[in-house]
């Protein structure tokens, strides 16, 4: 993660490499996040949106539903341009964009009952 | 059931295909003559069939069907303690946090046996059930929950909770302290003494003192609650103080450590309890939450350390003493992750995943978490706190800059959006774990 590695006070040296490492984190793609991987962070989802994003209730369903309408909401919910969030917005601040993506093409993928 | 599509068809050579795993088992229904139609890729024995134990069981067939699932429990009906302080503010029947097997075996396939497992062979990996039957294992899988401390305080054990319930395993001693919520008479008190960390469910205790005042308000509204704890502080703090100022008054009374909050002694028959300086205080209605240790099937299987709590890998949840044996939930150490069912949910699913991957001879993934834990103010008025965790050097973390708690300058339509999405995501995790359509 490329938070970890962030310096506060450290010579321009350091900071330099820093920007490399986050240059690359920015670089990964959704598609390299191996596909069992995905599928096991998404199970985290399942608490809260029911097995495979299917539930739909007080909390929306997110089966079958536009990959890039799923990415486009996750990334608002990270960078705090989501009013009136009450949740999401503290847990996609913790996922990479790349892994956000990936959920989202994960959850599109899943045909909706 | 319809509602089980997932990524993977239904035919197990797509399912294997999905998990990258097809050419491990290039013929996998030929390789043996069991007269059974389906070859088993190995046998688990799951422990408890609660959040973490019914969790693993389902995702441990969703990863691979042809793993041969044994879950041991000894109820029919599991009770899940998020939900019953509704039940203990008259909000809720018992029935509605109810939950059963019939999603796992009927859908899933998973083999249910109702008896409790009393012993564990680690090395024959064998489990002695109290049935007579025994089990044989490839893995293992325990999700035990707590057991209490009896006699950790004076005068509190078992016999001594069916005076003064502890109320921490949801079912019959949830109707108990409900009934003695009932019987107070208006002007009364209601006393709850809560232990020092670790323990199942960190704001718990203080979600039960706002719902039993929800309730004493609008029936016993002279009435008042004591929390004697045996702690300085505690989670989501500042959000619960303010929500009973603003809901309560001054009805709910917290006494921390440091102001001689722990209970030392408990007279269950007088409905008495002293604290460490002796105290005492007497109550109409009385509840003891003790201090509590992983359940004691974990120290069978010899997975517990000095603590009393399970050591395990972070990234695959198996014990760090006993190979094979995987143990998620509150019974773990797993920190920074709390004793929730939010989190033994997540622990089922990451132990699942490592046991499907270890028969197949694959490395398990890291491991990312999610947790929301919601409290109730009143029915109408939620707040939550979040984290995400991931591992780092062997050690789980919560990541930086993610998480935290619901905002205290909140206005009054998030904490009723809070309260709603409770709702959702109980009875989001009540499907994911159970198949339970509510």
């Amino acid at each position: 993660m490329s938070r970890s590695i962030l310096p506060h006070k450290h010579s321009l040296h350091k900071l330099l490499l820093a920007t490399f490492f986050v240059g690359m984190a920015s670089i990964v793609h959704a598609d390299e996040i191996p596909q069992a991987q995905v599928s096991l962070m998404a199970g985290t989802c399942a608490n809260c949106h029911g097995t495979d994003g299917q539930l739909a209730g007080a909390i929306p369903a997110i089966a079958g539903r536009p990959a890039t309408v799923l990415e486009a909401q996750l990334l608002a919910f990270k960078q705090g341009l989501q009013p009136n969030t009450t949740v999401m917005d503290r847990i996609a601040k913790g996922f990479t964009d790349a892994e956000l993506s990936a959920l989202a093409d994960y959850f599109a993928n899943i045909n909706k009952d | 059931m319809s509602d089980r599509k997932p990524l993977f068809s239904s035919s197990r050579r797509q399912l294997l295909k999905g998990l990258g795993l097809a050419t491990l088992f290039p013929a996998i229904s030929a390789c043996t003559a069991t007269g059974t139609s389906q070859a088993s890729a190995g046998r688990v024995v799951v422990i408890g069939g609660g959040f973490g134990g019914a969790t693993a069981a389902k995702y441990i067939k969703r990863g691979n069907p042809a793993i041969d699932v044994t879950l041991v429990e000894p109820n029919k009906t599991f009770y899940t303690c998020p939900f019953s302080n509704l039940v203990l503010a008259g909000e809720r029947t018992l029935d509605s946090i109810g939950h059963s097997y019939d999603e796992l075996s009927q859908v899933y396939g998973v083999k249910v046996v109702h008896a409790l497992a009393q012993d564990i062979d680690p090395v024959a990996k064998r489990v002695s059930l109290s049935d007579g039957q025994t089990l044989q294992y490839d893995k293992l899988l325990l999700s035990p929950g707590i057991d209490m401390r009896w006699n950790a305080i004076e005068g509190y054990d078992e016999a001594a909770s069916a005076l003064a319930p502890h109320a921490w395993k949801a079912g019959p001693q949830t109707l108990l302290l409900r009934q003695q919520l009932e019987a107070m008479a208006d002007g009364d008190t209601f006393i709850m003494s809560v232990p020092g960390n670790p323990f199942r469910c960190p704001p718990g205790p203080y979600e039960r003192a706002s719902l039993v005042a929800h309730y004493l308000k609008t029936y016993k509204p002279r009435s008042k609650i004591l929390i004697l704890d045996g702690k300085d502080n505690f989670s989501k703090q500042g959000l619960f103080t303010a929500g009973w100022e603003a809901h309560y008054g001054d009805m709910i009374e917290w006494v921390s450590l440091s102001n001689d909050g722990r209970v030392v002694r408990v007279d269950a028959n007088r409905k008495e309890v002293e604290t460490e300086f002796g105290t005492r205080h007497q109550a109409a209605a009385l509840n003891v939450i003790p201090p509590q240790k992983a359940g004691f099937i974990a120290d069978r299987a010899g997975v517990t350390d000095a603590s009393g709590w399970v050591p395990v890998d972070p990234v695959t949840f198996e014990s760090t003493q006993q190979k094979d044996i995987y143990v998620v939930g509150d019974a773990t150490i797993a920190s920074p992750m709390p004793k929730s069912g939010f989190a033994a949910n997540a622990q089922g699913k990451v132990a699942a995943s490592a046991i499907v991957a270890s028969f197949a001879g694959i490395s398990p993934q890291d491991p990312i978490w999610a947790n929301t834990c919601y409290s109730l103010i009143n029915p109408d008025y939620g707040i939550s706190v979040a984290a995400v965790y991931r591992v780092q050097e062997n050690q789980i973390i919560s990541v930086e800059g993610a998480g935290g708690l619901s905002a205290s300058d909140a206005p009054d339509m998030i904490r009723r959006s809070e309260a709603a999405y409770a709702v959702g995501w109980y009875n989001a995790i009540s499907q994911d774990t159970w198949g339970t359509k509510l």
